[in-house]
């Protein structure tokens, strides 16, 4: 009897197994005929819009949601730093003196008055800004009043103090006394000042080109001390009680109550566990005060799915309006090849480089002659592939995109190769003369050459990358030993990890500006222990190593440092700005050589067949909200 | 009525009774009769050893055959999209996700799998082996510091807590415990050990508590046996059949759990081919990619099957109470 039951149960595994690959191979059937129309078919350029019918008011728009909404500091303005919050914060709750139009392209990286009636120009040679507030704009429930320049630098004041869990404070420095909160000194930043109602006054210590771009960030938008007040020192805690100052309010707005001991969070949003963030309209919004949101939907639901496939197929099948998920290459041929769905695919320039990063200080990276040669032998066309084709961005040739610099260096490449697939003669050529090829081979024969530790994280890009680096390091006697780390950015942000290299990091803008690139990336006085972005380690000297207590071992001698040439490019306003900027991008190409650029990338969105008009923001790198329109 | 075989009538009719030598049956004898009648585990048996010959030469073989390496991509095995492509006369498996052969990704996955459940299931042997007989044969303290340990480890959430020891001891060059424990094959290898060792010392204390009561050991300890000698030529030598009963049984649990690790995408690294890590790259094509699925899925089934297989045999060989 038990015998007769094993070879049941064989027969009956053996036989769900061929069901099962059956069943896959009808489904693969039937994706084959797609395959096939894929061969003649080419990339979808950029879409800066889409049109779908007649925009109207009414509806509902979702949005597939695949992260959580803890995203940074729980949505508080104050300490929120993803792209994906300062989509929905900037388009549909809150107004920051300076704005955008909400469109793609140089269009959208352009700045606006939005809750100041226009883009000031400084004057007391460029220390000093003064914005004159548009009237008209209040704050929605619960506080329904008229929004003055004091909410301005209470939001300012709550940005200047880190227990309030700012994130990017640090723009914010050259403002007179902007320090001394941030020490514990003064309780309120006396280079900021409130003439009247309807004006502030920004006192800086030093010029400093980019400090518009700077006053159109989320943290800067007001931020009435009625409900602030109820989270002062409580990092995060405002993101549940946002009082609108946009078109929108978080559902519930109107149902809680001051003061602050009577204070409930607002139904609409539950932080980081909450499975949805509904928002409504403000009654508070007046729309003549705002030239460039249009506010089609009555409604905004953002809803959690953690599953990306069923995003994408719900979006196809009209469940969602649009997702902030990534698209697999699968879906991303789907959306190329089939006509009816390919208008649907909308793909924007992201204004992020994503790079592989190589550690100054750690051999063999300690020779520019290996990172040169890393330039001339990786094949970034297979990365690209890797992320699902030409949709996903272009081939990335330096540091910044050509965007941020009103799209500038274009044609620059350091490194070309045939095809952008790499070359291994040129390459070779450069090995030969590194230290770490001694007898002149055109390949790294040094043991530091060999099991290089890399880290890459564990999502499927990272397993379709890897195999791609290292069999392309192999070609010039590099090999790695790599190490899969979910979260990798924690590791390679540790500077006493000391990792060689990576193949994880990529970096979007804050605002059109380099300094976002360059200012972050690589100035030696932002090398911190933990947290760090400057992964190659630009500028570290053994007495920074020092005093910062960043435990880095290696080789600390001689290592590049570009601060003066940051500083020189801060100092400077328009054209000669961006030309600073461009030559200091050819500088780090050529003579730090700190990554591998590869690409340059496109942010893919897919919309739902109900959405009848879509834009894209280029200032946050999302759906631009404020314009988007759905059938009711 | 029939005589009893052993004894035969003379041919010269007297009646004398003739005494027939016995036929003797080893043990070993006996069990092997009583194996080959089980023809699923042989069938096991046999699958067994043409996979660990795969495991062995497989991947080699299989590079040498179809001149790809097993980290070699191959540009044209993806589409313009990065879809792989599915089996051809080259790549009779298809291509990966990163257009890598599949055939030859396979064959050294079968090193990975067997080598991964071979050696935790051994080390894991070997500890509860201890255990369990330390923890049954002197009881007292000892029983219950070690078996409360086992059942500490039994309630964990083992797949919660191996992510957890596998992130962590994976996050540094030099791995955990001053770099015992290094990131890769052998964190995968430690985390599983530590949650399977505590099945085999259970079962272990199971029988050492029965068997320190049986004559044979009361007759050793009467002639002056230590308790080292008892547990050693008394104890171990009983404990083998369900040893090697329990051994196969544990290695395709252990293989599935490397698997599940690597699935999850904390198991082997990327350059490392391993079935689970296969699968974790299908799950992003299992529609598209059918391939992707069924070979290692095959390859995985038919393992964990053939060791199944195998061991219910051996259990019913070993168990002479059983009834076939």
């Amino acid at each position: 009897m038990r015998r007769s039951l094993r070879f049941v149960t064989l027969f009956a595994a053996v036989a769900a197994f061929a069901v099962l690959a059956a069943g896959c191979g009808s489904k693969k059937s039937s994706s084959s005929t797609t395959t096939s129309s894929s061969g003649s078919s080419s990339a979808p350029g950029v879409t800066a819009s889409y049109d779908n019918g007649t925009a109207a008011k009414g509806g509902t728009y979702t949005v597939g949601w695949e992260q959580s909404f803890g995203f940074t500091d729980n949505f508080d303005p104050t300490g929120e730093y993803l792209g994906n919050a300062w989509g929905i914060l900037d388009n549909l709750l809150i107004r920051p003196l300076m704005g955008y139009k909400h469109k793609a392209g140089a269009e959208g990286n352009e700045l606006i008055g939005d809750l100041a009636t226009d883009v000031p120009k400084p004057t007391d040679n460029g220390l000093t800004y003064t914005y004159k507030l548009r009237s008209g704009i209040k704050f929605g429930p619960p506080v329904n009043r008229v929004v003055t320049s004091k909410d301005v630098a209470y939001a300012m004041n709550r940005l200047a103090d880190p227990k309030n869990g700012g994130q990017y404070g640090f723009y914010y420095s050259v403002i007179k006394g902007w320090d001394d909160v941030g020490s514990g000194k003064a309780k309120t930043v006396t280079g900021i000042s409130t003439p009247d109602n309807q004006t502030i006054v920004f006192h800086l210590t030093k010029p400093t080109g980019d400090f518009n771009l700077r006053m159109g960030m989320p943290a800067t938008a007001p931020i009435p001390h009625e409900v602030g007040d109820c989270f002062a020192g409580k990092p995060g805690g405002y993101g549940r009680d946002i009082v609108s100052t946009g078109p929108y309010m978080i559902q519930g707005a109107g149902s809680v109550s001051l003061p602050c001991a009577s204070l409930k969070p607002m139904a609409g949003y539950q932080g980081d566990n909450g499975q949805k963030l509904i928002l409504v309209r403000n009654p508070s919004y007046d729309q003549s005060t705002d030239a460039y949101r249009k506010n089609y939907p009555d409604r905004f639901n953002f809803v959690i799915n953690s599953n990306a496939d069923d995003i994408y197929n719900k979006v196809q099948a009209g469940q969602y309006d649009d997702e902030t998920s990534s698209p697999q290459p699968k879906t991303i041929r789907e959306y190329t090849t089939n006509p009816n769905l390919k208008k649907r695919l909308l793909s924007n320039q992201g204004d992020r480089t994503w790079y592989l990063t190589m550690n100054l200080t750690q051999p063999p990276f300690d020779d520019i002659h290996i990172r040169k040669a890393m330039n001339l032998i990786i094949d970034k066309q297979a990365l690209r592939k890797a992320w699902g084709g030409p949709v996903l961005g272009s081939i990335a040739t330096h540091i910044a995109p050509p965007v941020m610099y009103n799209n500038g260096l274009t044609e620059y490449d350091p490194y070309s190769t045939p095809n952008d697939s790499g070359d291994v003669a040129k390459a070779a050529a450069e090995i030969k003369q590194s230290k770490y090829d001694p007898g002149k081979t055109g390949k790294c024969t040094a043991s530091a050459c060999k099991n290089v530790l890399m880290i890459a994280d564990t999502r499927a890009l990272d397993n379709r990358m890897v195999p791609v680096i290292e069999g392309d390091a192999a070609k010039i006697g590099i090999t790695f030993k790599v190490r899969s780390i979910n979260g990798a950015y924690t590791t390679i942000q540790t500077t006493n990890k000391n990792i060689p290299f990576s193949e994880r990091p990529g970096w979007g803008k804050d605002y059109a500006d380099p300094y976002t690139f360059f200012g972050e990336l690589f100035d030696s006085r932002a090398l911190i222990p933990s947290g760090n972005t400057n992964y190659s380690l630009v500028g570290i000297t053994p007495a920074i190593n020092k005093a910062k207590k960043l435990g880095v071992t290696g080789n600390l001698n001689g290592i590049p440092n570009v601060d003066s040439d940051i500083d020189a490019c801060q100092g400077k306003i328009g054209q000669a700005r961006t030309t600073c900027w461009e030559d200091l991008d050819k500088k780090m190409m050529t003579s730090v050589v700190p990554w591998v650029p590869y690409l340059w990338a496109n942010n893919a969105i897919i919309v739902g067949p109900n959405v009848t008009h879509w834009d894209y923001d280029q200032f946050s790198d999302t759906t631009a909200y404020s314009q988007v329109a759905v059938k009711q | 009525m029939t005589n009893p075989p052993e004894f035969q009538v003379s041919s010269g009719g007297a009646l004398a009774l003739q005494p027939v030598a016995i036929a003797r049956k080893s043990p070993s004898r006996l069990f092997w009769e009583r194996f080959r009648q089980d023809k699923a585990a042989l069938v096991g048996l046999v699958v067994i050893g043409i996979l660990i010959l795969v495991a062995i030469f497989g991947g080699p073989l299989a590079a040498s055959i179809t001149g790809h390496g097993q980290n070699q991509t191959f540009d044209s095995m993806t589409d313009d999209f990065g879809v792989p492509k599915g089996p051809n006369s080259q790549f009779w498996f298809g291509a990966d996700s990163a257009g890598r052969d599949l055939f030859v990704r396979t064959m050294y996955g079968a090193r990975t799998s067997l080598f991964v459940g071979v050696v935790a299931s051994g080390i894991a042997l070997f500890i509860g082996l201890v255990v369990g007989l330390l923890a049954g044969f002197f009881g007292g303290i000892i029983d219950t510091v070690l078996s409360r340990t086992a059942d500490v480890l039994l309630a964990v959430p083992q797949i919660l807590i191996a992510v957890g020891v596998v992130a962590a001891c994976s996050t540094s060059k030099e791995g955990c415990l001053g770099g015992l424990i290094q990131p890769g094959l052998t964190v995968v290898i430690a985390v599983i050990t530590i949650f399977s060792w505590s099945y085999i010392a259970r079962i272990v204390r199971g029988y050492t508590l029965s068997l320190r009561e049986k004559e044979f050991v009361e007759a050793s300890r009467s002639l002056g046996a230590t308790n080292v000698r008892i547990l050693a030529t008394e104890i171990v030598p009983n404990l083998v059949g369900p040893l090697i009963v329990y051994a196969t049984l544990l290695i395709p649990t252990n293989i599935l759990f490397e698997a599940a690790l690597s699935y999850l995408g904390l198991g082997v690294p990327p350059d490392e081919a391993s079935w689970g890590s296969i699968l974790n790259d299908a799950s992003g094509y299992y529609d598209v990619a059918w391939w992707l699925m069924v070979f290692p899925g095959a390859f995985l089934i038919i393992t964990t099957l053939a060791f199944n297989l195998l061991g219910d045999g051996l259990r019913d060989a070993f168990d002479v109470r059983s009834e076939r």
